[in-house]
């Protein structure tokens, strides 16, 4: 099966017959819920341990089963995790361990730990590995779910205890079925402060409200924020505190545990789990003040050997179908088992249906049913154990296809992937939709224990391709392709040989392969790891999450410090609309000859933050400054009007958490260059990278009116400092670099962005620009409130200003050599556009920048152009692509992508994009005056139809306006020069195969030398005597054909690796293929020309 | 050496506006039996097919044959400079990249020379099959062009079916339906307002509009129009031009299913 995550293949989302109810056995242990996650609000839900747990017999009847595939399982002990050593089953050593993944379970309270309490309870369960490779499952006891309110005031011990009583009897009317004892543990008074607004008092009293199970607190909160009813107080509703902090995550803060770092459990504070319930070579149970959580600091900053497990399943689909679980059976499980920090995986197997010819290198393992297939995979995970699965749309395809085929199978033992003994795999339905990401649709499969990694969840979300298929992202960052094999074929090779489903093993290896490589090139693990280490939060929240929880972990844990709470704000009608964003001085466009030196502000918004003390802990409402008679010394009014109190009064927390972070960040920078060891430098660099994202979000966070704690008095008050600072700039640059003050030429700035001002010092060499780059970042510089500090990086020359937020120039760091062509807003880089348009855009910035050859430049626009109205353009350099990002209903003007998709779902349903893929097209010839979303059809149908492309749309509406943008500040009459002119005289016309009136038009004979209409024969009268030389003509054009169709079918023999076989590929993204089905169509063109002449 | 001298240039005239609507660019091709085209609308649901025989030109000199690729806008907008009663030569050069058009007006006090640049257009050269028709309509231009009109502004297709009662055209749309029957009608005066039925075998086809209205742009070249049809062939809708050739259009039909009439169809 192949991974085509962002385009058509596979991974649809499931067709209404895959969410048929599991057989009622399953149906208790199993639920497929369905649950829409609405911006980032996430909730606890309380699992109940036994519900997840089987009954004994199942058990004993799995292990039976295992007995009788002894063969399979003693291949499996071979991949057993190292022995124990003596210490640690004697337990007379220290458990130290890399924690991954943190999750909590409903049990009953541990009675040697907690003697004094009973009843159901949270556990937290920490799943790790020791530096020697054992995995660790660590239960801790004592940890209980709470949350603040504010103390009305006048309350005294006695009121609490009836607001207790009348609390928990709200609670239990509430939860009428619960079976928990007391649902209100206790409640406490507590000194705080809220974080919102400055407040000249210390504190004030709090109730802390303590309460059984995590799930009550979201119910308590409901219950407070609707109003109770006290005596002596009357009905009151109340504001609540740190309420929406989930229950994993406020262990972590309180515990000072950060994502991915080192715990210990001293000797004696832990005891060995007399009855495992979890896989793990290390099971215990232990107090959470017990715990010693170490900062990834020296020695614990390294990383475990985890165990990462890459795998892809391949299935046989039917024709014109969808693979789907019901019906399609699993043939293929590939897998690789990598340690971290090795670089090739110690395990490579392939687990087939029917037999397969051997691999090298890989332990084929074939199976005559796909229930052993199924089975040997699950024992496969069960003894590897791996800590982190891997792969390419797992999330989405692999692993559900897996659960759900194995209920339809009715394997009742296959789901049990998790580390917890017995517990089944459970699977949901979730949207996850953020302003940021977009919405996706998505599964969530739960294995306990383990961190699931989808690959195509991270590309998602951290780059912008085109496509998002492995295939083209393989190509994009490995440079290496895979082939593309149409579903329909996999069936095909299943159902052939030995040698034909060896093919296939090689194919699905390749797809397990390649998610492994991807992982260690863009170093994901350290990235990630680093990035849950610096915000706190855990691995498995980075991919499922969005930006804004990374903030509220800082933000609470720098708050704990503070003995601060922070307000849980409602978001209901938060429409508080908009504010001005960053400032844009306007572009005076044109080709500057002479160097541009650019002054940049380093990381603005967090200085500006640092420097005026925005926070909300510093913010004055108008209220307030008018009953404070705050000295106008101690406060900054900023130029949107807010007010803020200066540092000296009350020091903000965001600018102290901004300061650990660019601090920390200068720290592992320094570090950086230090650094020898090729993973500690991985380390360092994924960290500083990690400090730098999260030191750029806070601001955000501000400024993010759906989410969890908004104030757009500090975005606002950000960018009106941001704006003032480019005006400044501006100004004292124009003012100090004059003839009057003494300078060769009057410094003028030409355009001036968020954070940088591009200066035309009017110097002509590079070296000079630098000195006064230098000469002015430092005295301007001196003008601000520290830490905002304008720093000069790098000059461009030459610089083609095109309109604001488009530019491209040539980068110089040194006055010796350029470092590189920097551009922005151009189309090179906007994935929209088809291939054509960036190429020739970059192709020209190229020959204009580096070449300084205009004339080229404009040569080569026009010879593209006369390429591309002779049809001799190759097909993969038209394809536009757009993100479906909902179904064609849902768009109110009709786009030629998603009529598109609608077009292809009724040819065939199984290929056709889904919402959430991009959907590549061409635009094609129609009737006149059809609207361009009538004309786009599929890139492939295009190919095997031989419909001819509409070369007029690419001239007029894709490449004419990127190249007149380009071309407008340099050439007088661009639109004339380039779009007209006797470069567009010549064109092609090409017939299609075979439709409309093509079903009935005969071709008629004509000349082979000069096109005249002939009634037989090869050529006219007239080009007789030229006979020889066209027939040396033609001759010579199929042979160069033949060798261009030789070599690109010889590439992709090479990239489906075996070169005696015949290419099964149709990869969309792939420009060869397209290449490859264009040499074929023309050589088969060129050979009926040749055969014309029948001496 | 190429010299076409055409005593009535209006007629060149009309027979561009009757071709550009569905034409961009094309080859013109001409041999020592006259002056043809052959050309698919950008949509290659249809074709036109013109000829115009050598013997209709006062004066005719073709040397070899040669195909000049034209632009038809544009040489719609050099035959506008031309008087209604001005005679057109066209004139070309062996291997030149231009042709001239020129304009003589009738008492010969004014002389015009237009030099268009050639455009070179690689396409195939298409015809269609001559066949026997299962029936085969001749009818007044005018009355043919005015049917069309009113049909589509009531629907998008129009079913031309041929009995022997007559020829009806009928079309459905949102607004509801529309019929028109002629009936065969001999007895006029004047032969060019006669209808003429000549059947073999009924017939029932259905084809878009937009390009029956096409076509209608040739009317100004013919009096009547002949329509031929045959169930699974692609009808022809032909206007004479007076003792010189023709203009013929072909469309394939609609199939059924074929709901998208701007697609291809396959």
């Amino acid at each position: 099966m192949n991974h085509n995550g962002g385009s058509a293949r596979k991974r649809r989302p499931p067709t209404p017959t895959s969410h048929q109810p599991p057989p009622t056995k399953q149906k208790a242990t199993t639920p497929t819920t369905q649950q829409t996650l609405v911006d980032e609000e996430f909730v606890d839900e309380d699992v109940f341990l036994d519900e997840t747990l089987l009954p004994e017999d199942e058990e004993s009847l799995i292990l039976r089963d295992i007995e009788q595939r002894q063969a399979v399982a003693s291949r499996l002990s071979k991949w057993a995790r190292p022995p124990l050593s003596q210490a640690y089953v004697s337990q007379s050593q220290s458990i130290l361990f890399q924690q991954l993944d943190i999750d909590y379970v409903i049990g009953e309270s541990h009675r040697e730990l907690l003697p004094r309490s009973s009843g159901p309870a949270a556990i937290i369960r920490i799943f790790g590995v020791t530096r020697e490779g054992h995995s660790v499952c660590c239960k801790v006891h004592g940890f209980e779910p709470y949350f603040y309110i504010s103390c009305p005031s006048g309350m005294g011990p006695d009121d609490i205890s009836r607001f207790h009583q009348v609390l928990e009897g709200r609670m239990r009317e509430a939860n009428r079925n619960s079976k928990v004892p007391q649902f209100i543990r206790r409640i406490e008074m507590v000194q705080k402060k809220s974080i919102m607004y400055y407040q000249q008092q210390k504190s004030q009293p709090f109730l802390k409200i303590v309460v059984a199970l995590p799930t009550m607190v979201t119910s308590c909160r409901g219950i407070l924020d609707r109003g109770i009813q006290i005596d002596g107080f009357g009905m009151k509703s109340f504001m609540t505190y740190e309420s929406n902090v989930l229950f994993a995550l406020r262990f972590m803060i309180d515990c000072n545990v950060v994502g991915g770092n080192w715990i210990e459990v001293p000797v004696g504070k832990y005891r060995k789990t007399a009855k495992t319930l979890s896989y793990c070579q290390l099971e215990f149970d232990c107090l959470y003040s017990d715990l010693i959580s170490h900062h990834p600091e020296g020695e614990y900053s390294k990383m475990a050997p985890f165990r990462i497990l890459s795998f892809d399943i391949e299935c046989a689909g039917r024709k014109g179908h969808f693979p789907e679980p019901t019906h399609d059976p699993v043939i293929q499980v590939a897998n690789l088992v990598t340690l971290q920090g090795e670089k090739q995986p110690f395990i490579r197997n392939v687990m087939t249906l029917k037999s397969c010819a051997s691999i090298v290198g890989v332990d084929v393992m074939p199976f005559e049913t796909e229930r052993e297939v199924l089975l040997a995979w699950r024992d496969l995970i069960r003894e590897v154990d791996p800590d982190i699965i891997i792969g390419y749309n797992i999330c989405k395809f692999d692993l559900p296809y897996l659960i759900e085929r194995s209920q339809t199978l009715g394997i009742a033992e296959f789901p049990i992937l998790g580390r917890i003994r017995n517990s089944r795999v459970r699977v949901k339905d979730t949207t996850f939709s953020s302003r940021q990401y977009g919405t996706r649709e998505s599964k969530e499969v739960t294995v306990e224990g383990r961190v699931q990694f989808d690959l195509l969840q991270a590309m998602q979300r951290d780059y912008k391709l085109s496509s998002y298929s492995l295939n083209s992202v393989s190509a994009h960052f490995l440079s290496e392709q895979k082939e593309d094999v149409h579903h329909s074929i996999i069936s095909d090779l299943q159902n052939g040989n030995a040698e034909t489903r060896r093919r296939l093993a090689v194919y699905c290896l390749k797809d397990a392969y390649l998610p492994q490589r991807l992982l260690d090139k863009l170093m994901y693990i350290f990235n990630y790891v680093e990035m849950a280490r610096v915000t706190g939060v855990p691995i498995s929240f980075l991919l499922s999450r969005g930006q804004s929880i990374k903030v509220l972990s800082q933000l609470l844990r720098k708050a704990k410090q503070k003995n601060l709470v922070i307000p849980n704000v409602k978001h209901a009608g938060s429409e508080q609309g908009t504010y001005e964003g960053a400032t844009v001085l306007e572009a005076k466009a044109g080709f500057y000859e002479k160097p541009i030196a650019t002054l940049d502000f380093a990381s603005l918004y967090p200085s500006i933050m640092m420097a005026y003390n925005l926070c909300y802990s510093t913010l004055v409402t108008p209220e307030d400054a008018r009953k404070l008679n705050l000295a106008p010394e101690c406060v900054n009014k900023t130029p949107s009007g807010e007010m803020f109190v200066k540092s000296n009064l009350q020091k903000g927390i965001l600018p102290e958490i901004l300061e650990e972070l660019l601090s920390a960040r200068k720290r592992a920078k320094a570090d950086l260059k230090e650094a020898k060891d090729p993973l500690e430098k991985a380390v360092l660099d994924g960290r500083q990278l990690a400090l730098k994202i999260s030191a750029n979000s806070v601001y955000g966070f501000t400024g993010a009116t759906v989410g969890q704690l908004p104030c757009l008095e500090i975005s606002s008050s950000v960018t009106s400092y941001g704006r003032q600072m480019i005006e400044h700039t501006k100004k004292l640059v124009e003012d100090k670099f004059t003839t009057v003050g003494g300078y060769e030429h009057n410094a003028e700035v030409i355009y001036g962005d968020t954070d940088s001002v591009m200066v035309q010092f009017g110097v002509p060499t590079v070296a000079a620009a630098m000195n006064l780059g230098r000469e002015a970042a430092e005295y301007i510089s001196a003008t601000f409130i520290k830490p905002i500090k304008l720093e000069f990086e790098k000059v461009y020359y030459p610089y083609l200003l095109i309109s604001k937020k488009r530019y491209a120039g040539l980068f110089w760091t040194n006055p010796e050599k350029f470092d590189k062509m920097d551009t922005k807003g151009i189309e090179t880089v906007r994935r929209d556009n088809c291939l054509l348009v960036k190429n020739l855009v970059n192709e020209c910035l190229h020959k204009i920048l580096i070449d300084r050859d205009i004339p080229g430049a404009v040569q080569y626009v026009k010879n593209t152009i006369s390429d591309l109205l002779m049809n001799r353009m190759d097909l993969s350099l038209l394809v536009i692509t757009k993100g479906l990002t909902k179904t064609g209903d849902d768009y109110e003007v009709k786009a030629a992508h998603v009529e598109l998709a609608e077009r292809m779902r009724k040819r065939d349903a199984a290929t056709a994009p889904n919402v959430g893929d991009r959907v590549p097209y061409v635009i094609v010839k129609a009737a006149k005056g059809a609207k361009a979303y009538e004309r786009s059809e599929d890139p492939i149908y295009v190919l095997e139809n031989n419909i001819p492309i509409d070369t007029q749309y690419y001239l007029e509406n894709q490449i004419s306006k990127p190249l007149l943008r380009l071309f407008e500040p340099i050439l007088k009459n661009a639109s004339k020069e380039l779009l007209s002119g006797d470069h567009t005289r010549s064109i092609s016309i090409s017939t299609p195969s075979n439709s409309g009136i093509m079903k009935f038009a005969k071709r008629q004979l004509s000349c082979i030398g000069c096109k005249a209409l002939i009634s037989n024969g090869t050529l006219c009268s007239h080009c007789k005597g030229r006979e020889a030389e066209l027939y040396c003509k033609t001759v010579s054009q199929v042979s160069e054909l033949e060798v261009l169709f030789g070599r690109l079918w010889t590439q992709c023999q090479e990239c489906q690796g075996s070169l005696h076989q015949d290419v099964l590929c149709t990869s969309r993204d792939c420009p060869i293929f397209y290449r490859r089905k264009k040499a074929q169509k023309d050589m088969a063109e060129a050979k009926q020309q040749l055969d014309r002449w029948n001496f | 050496m190429l010299e076409l001298r055409l005593v009535q240039g209006s007629l060149l005239k009309k027979v561009l506006e009757a071709i550009k609507e569905l034409v961009n660019d094309a080859n013109f091709d001409c041999s020592a039996t006259g002056f043809s085209l052959q050309a698919m609308d950008s949509s290659h649901v249809a074709l036109v097919a013109l000829l115009l025989r050598s013997d209709g030109f006062e004066h005719y000199r073709c040397d070899r044959n040669i195909s000049m690729g034209m632009n038809l806008n544009n040489v719609s907008k050099m035959l506008r400079c031309a008087g209604n009663d001005d005679i057109i030569t066209i004139k070309a050069d062996d291997g030149s990249d231009t042709v001239t058009f020129m304009f003589e007006s009738p008492t010969q006090d004014r002389i015009a020379d237009f030099e268009m640049k050639l455009m070179d257009i690689d396409s195939e050269h298409l015809g269609i099959p001559e066949a026997e028709y299962h029936a085969i309509v001749r009818m007044p231009s005018a009355d043919f062009a005015r049917i069309c009109k009113d049909l589509a502004s009531i629907g998008d297709t129009v079913v031309i079916s041929v009995t022997k009662e007559g020829v009806k055209f009928s079309t459905r749309g949102d607004i509801g339906t529309a019929n028109i029957v002629l009936r065969q009608n001999t007895s006029v005066d004047k032969p060019e307002e006669a209808t003429v039925i000549e059947m073999n075998e009924p017939v029932s086809l259905t084809f878009a509009l937009r390009y029956m209205n096409s076509f209608t742009r040739a009317t100004p070249l013919s009096n009547t129009v002949t329509i031929s049809l045959s169930s699974e062939l692609p009808v022809v809708v032909e206007y004479k031009i007076a003792e010189m050739g023709y203009i013929r259009y072909y469309l394939a039909p609609k199939i059924e299913e074929d709901e998208d009439e701007t697609k291809p169809q396959v």
